[in-house]
């Protein structure tokens, strides 16, 4: 009878409660200005797993940078005239003085190597030193693009609209700081030319951006929201406002643990407060029993117990059924997921406790009159819940039939489930229309690809990679992946060994190939070597020349692609048998091995949270019976959502695949409710006929969990209009769930009770 | 007070030295440090060994004979041929270059595999040399016209005294904004140089590591050069130095280029 004693004491001392509450919050504000985001989407794995181990020895062996923004500029004319090369040159110039840019490795016109031959003189250097100003002049650079297989699709797009500035940053450089300063610059020049400023670094400072006007703006909009709908709904300041602080104490406490053990805040820790915000009306109960039990009793203090004494235990179990449902993610392997499920458990016990403390302390300061107005104005019989009893009606009269059409829907709704993709894409978390997007599309369409793998060529042998049975077999490779639709570009150490040979031989197009000996090949990787910047050979080789890399650019960023690449690899190794192995790397297969994380650790979650609920609602009903018939609302909500999800072909991405161990965790709130209150309703009146107890329930606790449900939905149709499609499929998919399971448990709970009445009360004294 | 008149004489000549380095210029520092650096002897064979080490310490070598003939004065007119050992499938590879005061230098670089002469036209004197972190102009020096050079202090490199030179080009788009050079006073050969890069921060390290006398002429025998951005180090050792070998003007061809006399390159 512990509870019990924390809910007097808190009606008896109320003003210490609110107090005692108001100091640990600020106690958690002060932690609140150490706040810092995670963006980086290689962070959704530990840096111990084995794509991140493996990704960062490639880094290193091949001398490769984290982070890249590429600066995009087309005219609709072409670029190839002086004035838009001489801005690509001003630019570039001023690029290389920014601090944190890896000058070195910069690629542009005026930085990237391009060897050719004139006569019988090899030159090396700079593809441009000066914007060409004659028309002979740009004919010879419009030849040494267009002949060199090295710079199409790289800085210059086929068409010649289209070139790229490569910017590298050194480890540590701040890339929001570049990019601004990248942006400042081309501000300073006018012209026809369009500027696409894009780049990982880029799109995770504008995700960054927008995860913070989540929290700081969208968040605060549905606590509006949702006050202003509670207010409409009972027309009460006090209690829309108690409950709008329950929720603000929680959101406050576990943002502040959160930020106070250092964590920092990811795109799905970010949405917590939103959620945070709509568990905090499960107090509700609370209030609307407490209304009825005023009219009742008249005595407030005693209504308070009472109330507190009906509605504890489906409170503190859906508070339980909550937090397991978010205490799963714990077991997650996607470290995002992990944080934010306990974060939200650990704020839903808040709320429970505050349940017990915080809010019966607030009752005490309200006058009685002001109660007595509103609890007056709480009719069961009137406004929605006449249609609740309909709803409820409707299922007790013809059970056989709904439950029939249920069937029917669930076994549509696997079919749907069976067309569902798995799949993440990273820029398409962006809206249509964004700038990230939008340069994305742009890049894509016009050179080589943004999303980047890496295949290497794993030799037991030094100096392997330089025979040309390896070099052939990795030229036949590239031509084999390059048939995929997916990639755009591909480069390796043989296109510098072929593009040397050529010039060589007198730009003769016949010796753009491979060379037939070991030794040409060696000579010509270190005339390379003596004229090119060290890291060009370096990423594409190792030193010992056991290893070579592969660039696979892709032209999208579904994690689905790099599957067909390695796919492709795989098939041409089973028909070119080799000594060699081929390991994909780079972030185009971190993409992919976190896509498949997402889907076990759904199946995974799925199954724990599936248990963990009928456990709760085992315990909670003490029966499996009764644990049974409240479990299937639950399921035919879940699976109807994910049949939709299947048929519209929305992709099955991390967002969506955590909602399902959620929605179980917070629907199931709505069947405790129902059939604990239910049950205790036919032990308090003991003649009442079943459907006659069905029809209290759906109209009195039911009334509570439409409302819930309509203020969860309030607060997550905020969300669909988010800057970030994550938040938006999270908003739908919260409001579908929450109205459609509301739907279904006042639906169908005392239509399967109907149905199995003699099977559930077997053995029950009725 | 004979300690007295030792202690006057010791300071009398510190005073003098001292005061006599400083009456040098910056320029005529230069002078002495590319005279003692770069041209020592008629002639120089050295056996080299370059170590290229990246960041994460894989390593490429690359082994070659060196042989240098000044023609007239230190900062004059130099002749290069280099001949390579390592790694295996360059051997007989040999690289040629006639350098020239305040002119593009001339470079051929012969391909035995296809036995073939080319010529290289060096459009960039910052560019890598054979893929180390030196540069041409690193190995065959800067033309010391190219910049401004001013005397910045006098400090103290383990037991060499050094005057610090600070060296600004004046090009504009050179890649570095200037360097520091500790100058031995003793032997005038480069102790350690600092490259800064346009935003003014240091990113390149050269350090000589070892000195040693040879035929006369102070010779630093180990050296690298560190560049503190991409974390690759070279180091550069010669196994065996010789200085007026005697070599006799026809090597620089490209007959000698193709088929090296064995005696230069054994």
């Amino acid at each position: 009878m512990k509870k019990f004693s924390l809910v007097e004491f808190s009606v008896d001392h109320p003003k210490l409660i609110v107090a005692l509450s108001i100091i640990l919050t600020l106690l958690f504000l002060t932690q609140f200005p150490k706040v810092r985001t995670d963006t980086n989407p290689k962070n959704m794995l530990p840096p111990t797993s084995d794509v991140r181990v493996g990704n960062d020895e490639v880094e290193k062996t091949f001398g490769l940078y984290e982070d890249m923004i590429v600066l995009g500029i087309q005219n609709e004319k072409g670029i190839l005239n002086s004035d838009t090369l001489g801005k690509v040159q001003r630019i570039t110039d001023e690029i290389l003085k920014i601090k944190g840019v890896a000058a070195r490795d910069v690629s542009s016109f005026t930085t990237i190597d391009n060897v050719t031959v004139e006569g019988e003189t090899l030159k090396v250097g700079p593809l441009m030193i000066m914007a060409p100003k004659t028309d002979k002049e740009m004919a010879v650079m419009r030849k040494a693009l267009f002949e060199n297989p090295l710079f199409i699709d790289r800085i210059i797009s086929k068409d010649g609209k289209t070139t790229a500035i490569y910017v590298p940053l050194e480890k540590g450089g701040n890339g929001k700081e570049i990019a601004d300063k990248i942006r400042e610059i081309i501000k300073t020049e006018k012209g026809d030319e369009t500027y696409y400023v894009a780049g990982d670094p880029v799109a995770r400072d504008t995700f960054g951006a927008d995860m913070f006007k989540l929290m700081a703006v969208f968040a605060p909009i549905a606590g509006m929201v949702m006050l202003l709908v509670r207010f409409l709904m009972f027309k009460d300041l006090f209690l829309s406002m108690t409950l709008m602080m329950d929720a603000m104490i929680s959101i406050v406490w576990s943002m502040g643990l959160l930020i106070g053990l250092g964590f920092p805040i990811h795109i799905m820790s970010s949405m917590a407060p939103v959620f945070m915000m709509a568990i905090a009306t499960d107090s509700m109960h609370i209030f609307n029993e407490f209304y009825f039990r005023y009219r009742e009793k008249k005595d407030k203090r005693a209504a308070i117990i009472a109330t507190m004494n009906a509605v504890s235990r489906p409170v503190r179990n859906t508070a339980l059924a909550t937090a397991a449902g978010f205490g799963v993610l714990l077991f997650m392997n996607i470290i995002p997921v992990k944080v934010f499920g306990g974060l939200v458990a650990f704020g839903t016990i808040v709320l429970r406790v505050l349940s017990f403390s915080f809010i019966p302390a607030m009752f005490t300061f309200v006058k009685d009159e002001k109660i007595e107005k509103i609890s007056r104005s709480e009719d069961s019989e009137a406004g929605g819940s006449s249609f609740l009893k309909k709803l409820a009606g409707l299922g007790i009269r013809k059970p056989a039939t709904t439950v029939l059409v249920g069937v029917v829907l669930v076994v549509a709704a696997i079919i749907g489930i069976s067309k569902t993709v798995v799949n993440n894409n990273l820029v398409e978390w962006f809206k249509k229309g964004s700038d990230v997007r939008v340069a994305d599309t742009v890049m894509n369409k016009a050179l080589g690809g943004t999303s980047l793998g890496y295949i290497v060529a794993i030799s037991d042998k030094d100096d392997y990679i330089k025979t040309p049975e390896a070099m052939r077999y990795i030229e036949g490779l590239q031509r084999r992946l390059e048939k995929l639709p997916v990639v755009g570009k591909t480069t390796s150490v043989v296109d510098y060994v072929k593009r040397i040979n050529r010039v060589l031989h007198n730009d003769d197009p016949k010796y753009d190939a491979v060379p037939e000996n070991k030794e040409m090949i060696g000579q010509y990787l270190f005339l390379f070597a003596m004229s090119a910047k060290p890291s060009d050979l370096d990423n594409v080789a190792d030193y010992p020349f056991r290893k070579a890399n592969i660039w696979v650019q892709l032209k999208t960023w579904d994690a689905k692609a790099m599957e067909s690449v390695i796919a492709a690899v795989d098939e041409y190794r089973k028909e070119n048998p080799t000594l060699m192995v081929f390991k994909p790397a780079g972030i185009a297969y971190f993409n992919l091995v976190w896509n498949h994380e997402v889907l076990w650790d759904m199946v995974k979650g799925l199954i724990l949270a599936l248990i963990a609920v009928f456990a709760i609602l085992a315990y909670d009903f003490r029966s499996i019976k009764w644990a049974l018939i409240g479990y299937i609302p639950l399921l035919f909500t879940i699976i109807l959502i994910y049949g939709v999800v299947g048929f519209v072909g929305k992709d099955f991405d991390m967002p969506i695949s955590v909602m399902s161990c959620l929605s179980l965790g917070m629907a199931v709130d709505f069947a405790i409710h129902f059939v604990s209150r239910l049950r205790q309703r036919m032990k308090e009146t003991p003649g009442e006929s079943l459907a006659d107890a069905l029809l209290w329930t759906a109209a009195r606790p039911g009334k509570g969990i439409m409302r819930n449900a309509i203020l969860f939905a309030a607060a997550f149709a905020v969300m669909l209009f988010a800057p970030l499609t994550p938040y938006i499929t999270v908003g739908a998919f919260i409001v579908s769930m929450m109205l459609l399971s509301a739907l279904m448990t006042i639906l169908y709970l005392p239509a399967l009770i109907t149905l199995t009445q003699g099977w559930l009360f077997k053995g029950e004294v009725r | 007070m004979k300690k007295i008149f030792l202690l006057a004489a010791a300071l009398i000549t510190v005073v003098f030295v001292s005061g006599h380095v400083h009456a040098m210029t910056a320029d005529e520092i230069m002078k002495k440090s590319q005279a003692a650096f770069l041209y020592p002897g008629a002639d120089l064979k050295a056996r080299v060994m370059m170590k290229l080490v990246s960041k994460g310490g894989q390593e490429r070598v690359r082994e070659m004979m060196m042989l240098r003939k000044n023609y007239g004065q230190p900062g004059g007119e130099q002749k290069y041929f280099m001949y390579f050992f390592q790694p295996a499938d360059v051997r007989n590879m040999t690289f040629m270059v006639y350098k020239y005061p305040g002119k593009d230098a001339d470079r051929w670089l012969f391909v035995p595999a296809i036995n073939m002469v080319r010529r290289i036209a060096a459009q960039d004197k910052r560019s890598s040399f054979v893929g180390s972190d030196f540069t041409y102009e690193d190995i065959s020096g800067r033309n010391l016209e190219d910049d401004t050079h001013a005397v910045v202090k006098d400090e103290k490199i383990g037991d060499c005294d050094c005057t610090v030179i600070k060296s600004t080009p004046k090009a504009a788009e050179m890649e570095y904004s200037y360097k520091l050079s500790w100058i031995d006073k003793g032997t005038f050969l480069p102790i350690k140089e600092e490259y800064y890069d346009k935003k003014g921060e240091l990113y390149r390290v050269f350090s000589a590591d070892e000195i040693k006398d040879v035929k006369g002429h102070p010779t630093i025998i180990k050296r690298s050069m560190k560049n503190l951005l991409s974390g690759h180090m070279t180091e550069v050792s010669f196994l065996k130095a010789e200085y007026n070998v005697g070599i006799e003007d026809s090597l620089f061809t490209e007959r000698y280029l193709k088929q090296p006399p064995k005696r230069w390159i054994e």
